[in-house]
């Protein structure tokens, strides 16, 4: 039963997609990030909501499957910048979002948001790589600093990257389409085969 | 007036308390905390996209209210009432000597959010304090407690495996959670290199099958959802909610009072024996006094601890029971954090279905098959997964539809050991009150003063260097390692502050959990122990109080007591 609700949602998501024309490439136009920001109350500024939604969507667009802005990815993480996140966090993470902003300015010459979806992509792609190299840490550490993860070069962009990435993937529409979530499994099976549909499961785990 | 009063409805007290109800005895049960309801006051019902704040707790609330018990794994966004707000309720510690006491304050208290791995003691458990000389020789052995045990996994549940090992006894097991072919290749790898090595299921309190007896309280077969710190509406897995309360309040002999502060125990000096509880209500600061023919103290390691040292009187003027000395010394909790973690390039070509609520279980080997440069010995807890959906999207650069595309990958294999040592017990590892601080409610809070001493550093060194031979014995590359034990307290087994013992000049319990000093009062919550082993404690603390009961039972109706 719960296999068969799971499909009818995949084929009413798949049409949902359809209607509002969904490519297999994937990536909001300029418009359409700008309506879609537009769209319900955000505690951040209008411009650093368009960014923020312009990011998620650099960072998870739409493909064949929904993105982190189908997802709602953009104000679940605004959401969490006031309610979650400590002053310092927010300023950290808003930080980070306004620098690749300037990044884009001083490339590009125009605001993030305001770039094709390829455009912003090939600008984050070797930011993304220099900011996430990862910076050696202390040799004995306790088994809760190997929880927190790496250390990155610039360590505010790996948290909002890591935010934004992690929201998507314990949202519906990702537990739905991108990866395999039973919130009742109901049965250990302790070994089963991998075949070409086979997903990782998802959740709110650390693993 | 009660037959018995029941401090703490937490893993001890409710079993104490459905103990004492089945033998007929009218038992109040007082709890500090709120009240809870099984199931209508579990969040286990939230799906991954309805945790508040993704599961996170907000930073400022955490440095505000929780910075000690958010240092526990179990706790999230989702269930963070289940865990006591540091700041309304202090304890203080050394300068430079931590020591991070996690708690629960509610109906249940820390059986709601407890890790279920329940291993017995073995013989040579009981046997450790008299042969190495530390601590008080426990007053009994394996053979005084083997029924018990068997009493209290039958009623609990406890899934595993038989495997006839000396150091860690078989039990009355439902069937175990399989290892899945990861961990069966990490067992052949560890067994064939290191014989007298042991790889098995991980012993845990969950149902695997649930028989007649779990289903006539509610209880239904384990839904491996790996939800359990939330509570479990299922009753899938055992705690005083959904186990051991019910069963007693099916006798007609239980009552229950929350929101209710043991305050201190009353003493009468002309019997020797304690009357009853003066109790403070946590809402309206209000004074009780409930009496009862016997008492059983089960607040927890330190609650009891600090219940028996704010019970002064002529009698007792360092507090009740306490004529040893001993109340508040001998803290111990087990070596924690110390795990190696290592990917297996080699693993199988196969995957497993569901959230199995525990992993694998590797036996106490040093001092036992191979020898140790320390005293006692170690056990690791542990798994083998495929890394999933974090390790792909966040382990290296990238974005776009290339991110999307490798995190619908399944992952390489992770095998994952953490040992869990044993500490010796030290008198100078120890709880007292606060000479000038006070909580809320005008007691005197707890002042702890607990560190790991030569013989667990010597140990927790030996833990990570047989941690990384295992996981290399199966062809894993280590990627991580934390080698330094965890802050005291965060294995979350604290215990031994009132220990049993045989020599009512040294410890502060005899045979019976019964204090030397006062008959009708016991004490079967961790606080007991006269030794820590390496495993995980509830189950014994569970034994010791059905056992406990038992007698206490037999020498009421013999006026012993």
């Amino acid at each position: 039963m719960n296999e068969l609700l799971s499909l009818d949602r995949r084929s009413m998501m798949t049409r949902m997609m359809l209607l509002v024309g969904a490519s297999a490439t994937g990536g909001f136009s300029t418009a359409a990030l700008a309506k879609a920001a537009t769209s319900g109350k955000s505690g951040l500024s209008k411009p650093n909501f368009l960014l923020l939604t312009a990011l998620a969507d650099t960072f998870v667009p739409r493909t064949d499957t929904p993105g982190a802005v189908d997802a709602g990815v953009p104000a679940t993480f605004d959401a969490l910048l006031f309610h979650w996140a400590s002053p310092a966090r927010r300023d950290e993470l808003i930080g980070a979002l306004t620098a690749v902003d300037r990044l884009a300015i001083e490339k590009r010459g125009k605001g993030f948001a305001d770039l094709s979806s390829a455009d912003r992509l090939a600008l984050l792609l070797p930011y993304d790589v220099e900011a996430l190299k990862v910076m050696p840490r202390p040799k004995d550490s306790k088994t809760f600093a190997m929880l927190q993860g790496p250390l990155y070069a610039n360590p505010s962009y790996g948290k909002l990257k890591e935010l934004l990435v992690i929201l998507y993937y314990i949202s519906e529409a990702a537990l739905t389409h991108e990866l395999v979530y039973e919130h009742t499994p109901g049965v250990w099976l302790p070994s089963i085969p991998v075949t070409s549909e086979t997903r990782p499961t998802g959740g709110a785990g650390l693993f | 007036m009660f037959d018995a009063i029941v401090i703490g409805s937490g893993m001890s007290g409710a079993i104490a308390a459905k103990e004492l109800c089945e033998r007929g005895l009218k038992t109040l049960v007082i709890e500090r905390g709120r009240k809870l309801e099984h199931g209508a006051s579990y969040s286990d019902g939230l799906q991954p996209w309805e945790l508040p704040d993704a599961g996170m707790i907000p930073e400022e609330e955490v440095a505000n209210d929780y910075p000690i018990q958010s240092q526990c794994y179990a706790m999230s966004s989702a269930n963070k009432d289940f865990w006591v707000k540091d700041s309304e309720h202090p304890y203080s510690t050394p300068e430079g000597k931590p020591f991070s006491w996690i708690r629960g304050n509610h109906l249940g208290g820390r059986s709601l959010m407890w890790g279920r791995q329940s291993y017995r003691l073995s013989a040579m458990d009981f046997e450790a304090n008299a042969k190495d000389g530390h601590g008080s020789d426990w007053p009994i052995r394996y053979e005084d407690l083997a029924p018990w045990y068997d009493h209290i996994e039958k009623f609990i549940g406890v899934a595993g495996s038989k495997e006839g090992l000396a150091q860690l006894p078989d039990g009355e097991f439902l069937p175990p959670f399989g290892l899945n072919d990861a961990e069966i290749m990490f067992k052949k790898a560890v067994e064939s290199k290191f014989p007298g090595r042991n790889v098995i299921p991980g012993r845990v309190a969950n149902l695997s099958q649930a028989q007649p007896q779990h289903e006539e309280l509610g209880r239904t077969s384990c839904q491996v959802r790996s939800l359990c710190e939330r509570g479990c509406s299922y009753g899938a897995y055992h705690s005083s909610l959904s186990s051991s309360l019910p069963a007693a309040e099916r006798t007609g002999n239980l009552t229950i009072v929350t929101d209710a502060i043991v305050h201190s125990i009353i003493h009468d000096p002309k019997t020797g024996k304690a009357t009853g509880v003066r109790v403070i209500d946590s809402n309206t600061k209000k004074t009780q006094t409930y009496e009862a023919k016997v008492i059983f103290s089960c607040a927890s390691t330190i609650g009891t601890t600090q219940i028996l040292l704010n019970s002064k009187s002529d009698a007792f003027p360092e507090g009740l029971a306490n004529s040893s000395d001993m109340v508040g010394r001998n803290l111990m909790d087990h070596l924690y954090g110390l795990s190696v973690a290592g990917v297996l390039p080699n693993g199988p070509d196969t995957f497993y279905k569901g959230r199995r609520p525990t992993g694998l279980y590797i036996p106490r080997f040093r001092n036992v098959s191979e020898p140790g440069a320390f005293l006692r010995g170690y056990g690791y807890q542990g798994g083998a997964m495929r890394m999933g959906w974090r390790t792909a999207a966040l382990g290296k650069p990238g974005m776009g539809a290339d991110l999307k595309e490798r995190t619908r990958k399944l992952g390489p294999w992770m095998v994952y050991i953490s040992g869990f040592g044993e500490m010796l017990p030290n008198p100078e590892n120890r709880v007292t009150l606060h000479p000038n601080r006070k909580d809320k409610w005008g007691i005197p809070i707890t002042h702890i003063d607990c560190a790991i001493g030569p013989n667990e550093q010597e140990m927790a060194k030996q833990i990570i260097t047989d941690g990384k031979a295992m996981v290399e014995a199966v062809g894993g590359i280590v990627v991580s390692t934390g080698t330094e034990p965890g802050v005291p307290g965060l294995g979350i087994h604290e215990m031994g502050t009132a220990c049993m013992g045989k020599d009512p000049a040294k410890s502060v319990l005899n045979g019976f959990n019964q204090a030397h000093d006062v008959p009708n009062l016991f004490i079967t919550d961790g606080s007991a122990m006269a030794s820590s082993g390496c495993q995980n404690p509830s189950l014994t603390y569970m034994a010791l109080s059905a056992r406990a009961a038992h007698h206490a039972v037999e020498f009421l109706r013999e006026g012993k007591i």
